[in-house]
């Protein structure tokens, strides 16, 4: 028991370190220097970058900067992925520090969603969640919570509260007796090939039988592409917050113990680097 | 035949029936000319009914709320938004004629299973409208509601099969009216089109209306059951 309550605050703390550099074609009154930064996987870029906003706006006129985005390697990044999904899926088997290029002209309208205040992220973080407990408990354990306890799930991301998140959302976690799991788990699975953003499905932690479904289970029923037989050369990784969990984990483990905050499991499946 | 009492249940939509409803729908669109159509995902054969739509709107801005801050989270209130062209040739009144091009996307939750109501709206020139013209363009009748909880109500989502912005009317609440809709026997409901049902409650909070013949399709379908 004590091993699994590691694991929630390993994935909670862990850290990307990451170099902001502003655009080249930004204008400027002086040089801008680079800006570095441990980003907290689990949260958002919009919600812990105001100091790199200020750093690079300190050498900027104030008619030059418009709504702040971020971009990698030529692609926008979403804000509203968690930066641990954004890395795994864009960088992972890069060399750090992350490099990441900081833009105030020019938002890219057709690709990111706008961002223009912290209700933004609050709404979108409480979203999921509830579309998380839609799918865990038809939505009974978010409903019979108080207004307060949604704020404090919230405030917990933002102020990095461990304790203070997990107070509530170990609720969240929970299931009756008779059950030997979720209603349904909260997942996506992202792939950067392809058009559609995520592939989100149905799919329930135990078997008619009674037996827990694993992650190798998940991946066969709803992205069979991502997994090839045992004997064959996997070209491909599945990766959540930076590991490889073994394909035999049962779901329902991964969903209470690997989610991100909004309870979702975001997975990854990344080409394999051939080294 | 007894005809038991609705459970909730019943106001859940099945992908399977999801996808039934759509395509009845569409038929019927062809029909009348007005302008719907079924889209399939190549990769995993899901989609999603889309139709586009040209709105003239009527800005009728009193003077002293013309003169607004630069700041974006203000809201920009329209006073009146007109439904469109008959009524906007109204004579003697100072106004701005824009077109605004309306993209609607009827997707499916299997989250929430119910439908929900993506939709992205720009002028002419490109230029897409922001949340806040969009809050502020929705049916006066709904400003109180939107007004209550706007971020309960329309934001900005990622479309989740194109992957591009779109603003969402949130399904959380689609139940509530849907079952004051719909309340009443169980037997009803199997004939009902449930598409037709949630998009014309649903529809005119964004400025999407659909026209009368559709209720025709509903009930065709119910006496076609009833005889059958």
């Amino acid at each position: 028991m004590t091993d699994d309550k590691d694991v929630l605050r390993d994935v909670w703390f862990g850290r990307i370190p990451t170099c902001f550099t502003l655009y080249q074609d930004e204008i400027t009154e002086r040089e801008a220097e680079p800006y570095y930064l441990l980003l907290p996987r689990i949260s958002y870029l919009t919600l812990v970058t105001d100091k790199v906003k200020k750093h690079f706006q300190k050498v900027m006129r104030q008619e030059e900067v418009s709504e702040i985005w971020f971009e990698y390697e030529g692609t926008p990044l979403k804000w509203h992925y968690p930066i641990g999904l954004l890395f795994d899926l864009h960088a992972s088997n890069t060399a750090l520090p992350w490099s990441i290029t900081v833009h105030f002209k020019n938002f890219p309208e057709k690709d990111l969603l706008h961002c223009h205040s912290k209700d933004v992220i609050e709404a979108h973080f409480m979203a999921c969640i509830k579309e998380a407990d839609a799918l865990k408990h038809k939505s009974q354990v978010i409903n019979e919570m108080q207004k307060k306890d949604h704020k404090q799930l919230w405030m917990g991301l933002q102020n990095d509260k461990f304790e203070q998140f997990w107070a509530i959302n170990r609720k969240l976690m929970e299931y009756p007796p008779e059950d030997n799991g979720f209603r349904y788990i909260p997942f996506r699975i992202y792939q950067a090939t392809t058009e559609r953003p995520f592939i989100q499905k149905l799919f329930r932690p135990i078997a008619s039988g009674g037996q827990l479904h694993t992650l190798g289970d998940l991946l066969k029923d709803v992205c069979p592409s991502a997994i090839i037989p045992e004997d064959a050369e996997q070209k491909t990784q599945v990766m959540i917050h930076g590991i490889e969990p073994m394909l035999e984990t049962p779901i329902q483990w991964l969903s209470e113990h690997m989610s991100y905050p909004d309870n979702f499991l975001h997975i990854s499946i990344i080409p394999r680097p051939t080294d | 035949v007894s005809r038991s009492m609705a459970r909730e249940e019943d106001f859940f939509l099945e992908e399977k029936r999801f996808k039934q409803c759509c395509e009845d729908f569409v038929k019927h669109s062809q029909q009348i000319g007005d302008g719907w159509e079924w889209r399939t995902s190549k990769d995993l054969g899901d989609g999603y009914l889309s139709k586009i739509h040209f709105q003239v709107r009527n800005r009728n801005i009193p003077p002293d709320l013309k003169e607004k801050n630069s700041d974006n989270t203000e809201q920009t209130l329209f006073a009146h938004v007109e439904e469109p062209l008959d009524d906007s040739q109204a004579a003697g009144v100072c106004s701005t004629e824009e077109v605004v091009r309306y993209e609607y996307h009827v997707l499916y939750s299997s989250s929430y299973q119910v439908p929900v109501l993506y939709f992205r709206a720009c002028f002419l020139d490109g230029r897409p409208l922001t949340l806040d013209e969009i809050w502020g363009s929705v049916h006066a009748s709904y400003q109180a509601r939107l007004q209550e909880g706007p971020w309960d109500t329309i934001t900005q989502q990622e479309h989740p099969i194109l992957g591009q912005p779109f603003f969402v009317l949130h399904p959380c609440r689609t139940h509530e009216f849907i079952s004051a809709v719909l309340g009443g026997s169980r037997e009803h409901h199997r004939h009902t089109n449930y598409i037709i049902l949630w998009l014309s409650t649903v529809g005119p909070v964004v400025g999407l209306n659909l026209p009368l013949s559709y209720a025709k399709l509903a009930h065709e379908q119910s006496a076609n059951a009833d005889s059958g």
